[in-house]
């Protein structure tokens, strides 16, 4: 859904381009308001780090069709990868005996044809096996301490959504916008290589970064200050995809006072009404 | 008490059971079937499993992968028409015949396979992988049947597959691949040579995984997939297919975590080709196929 509304978007908003410079060619126009100006902006996303947390339908569902395909599985082959009586296999056995217990009820396992003593043996014996092999150590909580605090600058932050960055630069007449890094195109240069260069002029070279191909993925009109809009030219503000791999940004261009990591609901109400309606079928709602 | 505090009411004795648990056996209504092989009960409905925990690799080529290979294989058209038809200049049946109406009709010539151009950029057509299939040739098999055995074993452990595994019917397990021609003094049609599997789904993306993660980092003498040179064609059908493939040798089998388990119990390792298959048609398809291949980190080099 996402990316067919993007697609829609880039497609009609290269189109109207392409016909706006034809209607800028209008001999009516002076020869020095024709020449529109161009300049990049980069959406630069971290990508989710975490795996979604499964709705409480799907954690029902997945768990149903867990218990079918443990009820239908083929038997398998104890012999074809345990030696007998090996402490491997009572390991195996014990988990294996958990897992049926949980998935079907305490009633539905067959009683284990050895003695009680020599049943807490073994539990004693893969619990030593355990504590050799280091397991047992605790994974990182799902929720990283930014998300309590509130920290935007955070890489970390919530792991489960795609983050974008915005920067909070200095505006017309001193009042403090935000916006995707954003620069100018020299002449004889590429949009695409543009793109990189102005994303190292505003946010520092302390990063990896990646630009997804050479087109752009959207396109912006700022609305014109000036009072007559035949007079000033027209400004175009190609959008480009890229990713952050590593590292963090340092924010160094001149009017650049401030960075976030934001989710498409933070990027809301942050920015202006016109650059929201520009960008956000660019961005992603997970 | 009003509705809305009479359905919170309620709530807890919902939430009371679990929903990841087996909570009390179905009660059986009607008579079951026995099988008449078996005689075994058979239940009423066709019983098939389907996924049954979330899926990495799937969430990722969603939230990350389409809209990037979107952006990157995107063709821009000036206009919603479709671009013309080249001048048909090899000839054809008349397709109004009725003799030729509804048969395959190629032009003089061959149907051109290498020079269609890929379909036009729409968000149904962005590439994504449908399989991948596995396939291992073994030589001494066509002098004895027995000696397929091993890489039989070897692949029912790698991907678990069984045929019509899950109720599926569509799912074929470890198959049996067999001569198709007559080759002077070795294969004749019909004598096994190999075994292959197909892997869709779930079990596509388990694989995947344990490939990217667990095999390619641990073989020292790879590098990455070689890329064919720059000059070579890029009308032939493997590049208009958009398959991408490459091999492991037998010595790459015990690192994966389900062989490597018990190397001991094969008596010996197969090597296998893996074959990447994606829905990209036309020219430039094996490209993209790459681009999607790259993306769940398989490496590429060029020579």
């Amino acid at each position: 859904m996402l990316s067919r509304t993007c697609c829609r978007g880039a497609r009609l908003s290269l189109r109207s381009y392409s016909t706006e410079v034809q209607n800028a060619s209008q001999p009516t126009r002076s020869k020095k308001a024709m020449k529109p100006v161009i300049s990049t902006a980069i959406v630069l996303n971290r990508s989710p780090i975490l795996t979604r947390t499964p709705t409480p339908f799907e954690t029902a569902y997945y768990s149903y069709q867990a218990r079918i395909r443990r009820a239908l599985h083929n038997p398998f082959p104890y012999d074809f990868y345990f030696k007998q009586g090996s402490l491997l296999e009572k390991r195996f056995n014990i988990e294996e005996r958990n897992r049926e217990k949980r998935a079907f009820g305490p009633g539905f396992l067959q009683k284990e044809d050895i003695t009680e003593e020599q049943r807490q043996a073994d539990i004693a014996a893969v619990e030593q096996l355990a504590i050799q092999e280091g397991e047992g150590e605790t994974l990182a909580p799902r929720k990283h301490e930014s998300d309590s605090t509130g920290d935007v600058k955070s890489l970390d932050r919530a792991g489960q959504r795609n983050l974008y960055l915005l920067l909070k630069t200095e505006g017309q007449g001193g009042k403090s916008t935000w916006r995707f890094p954003q620069g100018g195109v020299e002449k004889g240069q590429l949009l695409h290589q543009a793109a990189q260069k102005d994303l190292f002029a505003e946010c520092g070279d302390n990063m990896d970064s990646w630009i997804v191909g050479r087109t752009p993925i959207g396109v912006y009109q700022p609305p014109t200050a000036t009072p007559s809009p035949a007079e000033a030219p027209e400004h175009y503000v190609f959008f480009f995809k890229g990713h952050i791999m590593a590292g963090q940004v340092s924010p160094e261009g001149p009017g650049v006072q401030d960075f976030a990591w934001l989710t498409k609901e933070e990027i809301e109400s942050r920015v202006e009404p016109h650059y929201w309606n520009a960008i956000k079928d660019i961005l992603s709602d997970f | 008490m009003s509705t809305a505090a009479q359905a919170i009411a309620k709530a807890p004795s919902f939430t009371r059971h679990s929903i990841t648990r087996f909570q009390r056996a179905p009660w059986i209504v009607r008579k079951l079937r026995r099988s008449p092989t078996s005689g075994l009960p058979v239940p009423h409905v066709r019983v098939v499993t389907r996924e049954f925990a979330p899926c990495r690799l799937s969430d990722h080529y969603h939230n990350t992968l389409k809209d990037d290979l979107m952006y990157m294989t995107y063709k821009h058209l000036p206009s919603d028409k479709p671009p013309p038809e080249p001048r048909k200049i090899r000839l054809t049946f008349d397709p109004n015949d009725p003799y030729s109406k509804f048969r395959y009709n190629p032009p003089v010539g061959g149907s051109q396979v290498g020079k269609k151009p890929a379909p036009p950029s729409t968000p149904e057509n962005i590439v994504y992988l449908e399989r991948i299939q596995l396939h291992s040739m073994v030589k001494e098999s066509v002098q004895n049947k027995s000696n397929l055995l091993g890489a039989m074993m070897q692949m029912k452990a790698l991907t678990g597959e069984s045929f019509q595994g899950g109720g599926h019917h569509a799912v074929e397990g470890v198959q049996i691949v067999r001569g198709k021609k007559a080759v002077g003094g070795w294969l004749r049609p019909g004598i096994p040579v190999g075994v292959k599997v197909d892997l869709r789904g779930q079990s596509m993306y388990d694989f995947l995984g344990t490939l990217v993660e667990f095999v390619l980092p641990r073989l020292r003498d790879f590098n990455g997939v070689v890329l064919p040179p720059s000059s070579s064609s890029t009308k032939t059908p493997s590049a208009v297919s958009g398959v991408v493939s490459f091999g492991l040798p037998p010595h790459a089998m015990m690192f994966f975590p389900q062989i490597e388990v018990n190397v001991d119990a094969y008596p010996k390792l197969y090597g296998m080709h893996i074959h990447f298959i994606t829905n990209a048609t036309g020219v430039g398809a094996q490209d993209k196929a790459r681009a999607l291949v790259s993306g769940f980190q398989i490496p590429f080099i060029r020579r």
